[in-house]
């Protein structure tokens, strides 16, 4: 709050200083310090558009300092090609037909995805963004159903031949979470997930939206 | 790593209220931290609370070096155990057969891809293939800067097969520096493009890099602090047709003093890459002419790495950065962000201490810079697998 307040006076005084020279001349195009913008007798144009150190003190202010998150783990979105591979060993067919299959949004949604674009030199951008989020849950929601059907037919989801399941009847079980969100499902899953089915209009429509939920709480974050 | 200490500094000077309200500047939020009380730093309280968990670690590890889930029989094995050794071993036992999977070939190919910022075809692709079989082959490191052959090999992704092959042309060979792709997709005036893009890859950090020199007036609104003499660039009063020397409204020796001593090893490598026996990079003034030596340095300057550290080639600057600490932190710096989940460490400066990384730097260097080796390291690190 210190610092945005701060920020707000220095702006404040910049915008006093340049009304006091409004004397009605051609405002000179000096350019502002620190600029490598191009003139016509001083340098040539270069990219300005780098990190902002206010940016970066906000950043340490909220997170704290490098120290401590670079020991800390983040929360990158599941990459574009990762969160196709995780589709398909969850039993998605990816070649499925139609816009709005799961195959269909995961394979127009590359940039919405936030998938790389090499020939621009731009990286897979992996923070967290509203289009790859909601894209990813649109998926989630389009992917439910086959998913219920293939786990427990799934080599990944299988001990000893036998394939986790989903669901016993009309309620949830541990081991078929744990195969879909890949790591040992909680009590509060099961019980997240057993409220969300008995809270739909449907038996089907609540399996449906707790698949999709767990998937979307769980990859969220790769 | 230097890079944001600097930019923390500009921001300090400009909103000095702050940091002379902060105490001993400790953390960006002061507010909320009790040092005056002696109590212990609440970061360091937080990081201690970290608990063991190597299921969450397996399921990161999982989807970060093969791409996919655990499968459940994995899970299983790291969970059924309740000793925390039985389970620390089980996991390291896993993340080692994880590796020798053909999906960590592409996941490192992929890895690469976003690291250098190209790829998509054939071309663009053999620069990536030669990191990722670097370190699917546990190869060292320090190739991406020297290898002397089979600098552009290809891979496929299904089969997870890399085969070696020479770049084409007859460019130097310096691992990925002479890559012909490399070359293509970072060309631009002067080659300042290609430099900057070595810079940041591999030391992490942005132009400037030499500034602690001692202070030199030279008539700009602050001393230049450059480790090179003011006069070692090029200016127009040299014989150059751009100033470097200009401090109207920056001063641009901060960032040339080092750029022009490397960018002419680059300049002979066309726009498709190509090496070529004259400069072949263009220049931004009108008509776009080709650059000449004398528009980077004036006459008795030679190409160096850094100050006091001539290179006449780019095997011979590849040497140099080899020999450099700050590359190999910056190489476990890529990996440690890559595992950790962070973004890029140049463009969103997701800075990674020494302090954090010094026991993995030390065995990284001592162990000959063996990159299979330090990605299991990070992976199996005490902050990898703590939550």
């Amino acid at each position: 709050m210190k610092l945005h307040n701060l920020t707000i006076l220095v702006a404040s005084l910049g915008l006093t200083a340049c009304g006091g020279v409004d004397d009605g001349t051609t405002p000179d195009d000096t350019l502002p310090p620190g600029s490598t913008a191009g003139g016509d007798d001083t340098t040539f144009d270069h990219d300005n558009s780098g990190f902002n150190p206010f940016d970066l003190l906000d950043r340490l202010a909220e997170e704290g300092p490098p120290r401590f998150t670079a020991r800390m783990h983040s929360c990158p979105k599941v990459r574009v090609r990762t969160l196709g591979n995780v589709l398909r060993s969850l039993g998605v067919d990816m070649n499925a037909p139609g816009p709005v299959s799961a195959a269909g949004l995961y394979n127009a949604g590359y940039n919405a995805l936030g998938g790389p674009n090499y020939t621009n030199r731009i990286r897979e951008n992996i923070n967290i963004t509203t289009s790859s989020a909601s894209r990813e849950f649109d998926i989630f929601a389009a992917a439910a159903d086959q998913i219920i059907t293939n786990v427990s037919t799934l080599a990944r989801c299988q001990v000893n031949g036998v394939g986790a399941q989903l669901f016993d009847g009309n309620a949830c079980r541990i081991d078929g979470i744990t195969c879909l969100i890949g790591q040992p499902a909680q009590a509060a899953h099961l019980d997240f997930c057993n409220i969300t089915i008995t809270s739909a209009a449907d038996v089907d429509t609540g399996k449906r939206i707790a698949v999709a939920a767990l998937l979307a709480a769980a990859y969220t974050c790769e | 790593m230097k890079r944001i200490s600097r930019l923390l500094l500009v921001a300090a000077l400009a909103v000095p209220a702050t940091a002379c309200s902060g105490g001993d500047g400790s953390s960006g939020d002061d507010d909320d931290v009790g040092d005056d009380d002696g109590s212990a730093d609440p970061f360091d309280q937080i990081l201690e609370q970290r608990e063991y968990d190597y299921n969450a670690a397996l399921r990161i590890a999982s989807l970060r070096l093969t791409g996919d889930l655990p499968t459940i029989a994995e899970i299983n094995e790291i969970s059924a155990p309740t000793d925390l050794t039985v389970k620390k071993s089980l996991y390291e036992a896993r993340v080692t057969e994880y590796m020798t999977r053909p999906t960590f070939a592409s996941q490192m190919y992929y890895f690469w891809r976003d690291t250098f910022k190209m790829g998509d075809t054939p071309e663009l692709d053999t620069a990536p293939a030669l990191a990722a079989q670097l370190s699917t082959d546990n190869g060292n490191y320090m190739n991406l800067l020297t290898q002397a052959a089979n600098n552009c090999p290809t891979f496929v992704e299904n089969t997870g097969v890399f085969t070696p092959a020479e770049c084409v042309g007859n460019a130097p060979k310096a691992g990925v520096l002479t890559n012909p792709g490399a070359m293509k997709t970072y060309f631009g005036n002067f080659a300042f493009r290609r430099v900057k893009w070595i810079q940041e890859t591999f030391d992490c950090t942005k132009f400037p890099v030499e500034l602690n020199g001692t202070p030199q007036e030279i008539g700009a609104a602050s001393p230049y602090t450059g480790e090179w003499p003011f006069t070692s660039i090029a200016g127009t009063d040299s014989g150059g047709r751009v100033n470097f020397l200009d401090v109207s409204a920056v001063i641009c020796a901060n960032c040339h003093q080092t750029m022009n001593h490397i960018a002419p090893l680059f300049a002979n490598f066309d726009l498709d890459g190509v090496y070529q026996a004259a400069i072949a990079v263009p220049t931004p003034l009108d008509g776009a002419p080709l650059a000449e030596l004398s528009d980077y340095l004036p006459p008795g300057e030679v190409t160096s790495y850094r100050f006091g550290q001539p290179v006449a080639d780019i095997p011979a600057l590849g040497a140099a950065m080899a020999a450099d600490p700050d590359i190999a932190k910056c190489g476990v710096a890529r990996m440690w962000n890559w595992a950790l989940g962070k973004t890029d460490i140049v463009d969103t400066l997701q800075e990674v201490p020494l302090e954090v990384i010094q026991t993995q730097v030390d065995t990284f260097t001592a162990d000959g810079f063996k990159l299979k080796n330090m990605i299991y390291a990070v992976y199996t690190s005490d902050d990898f697998t703590k939550f």
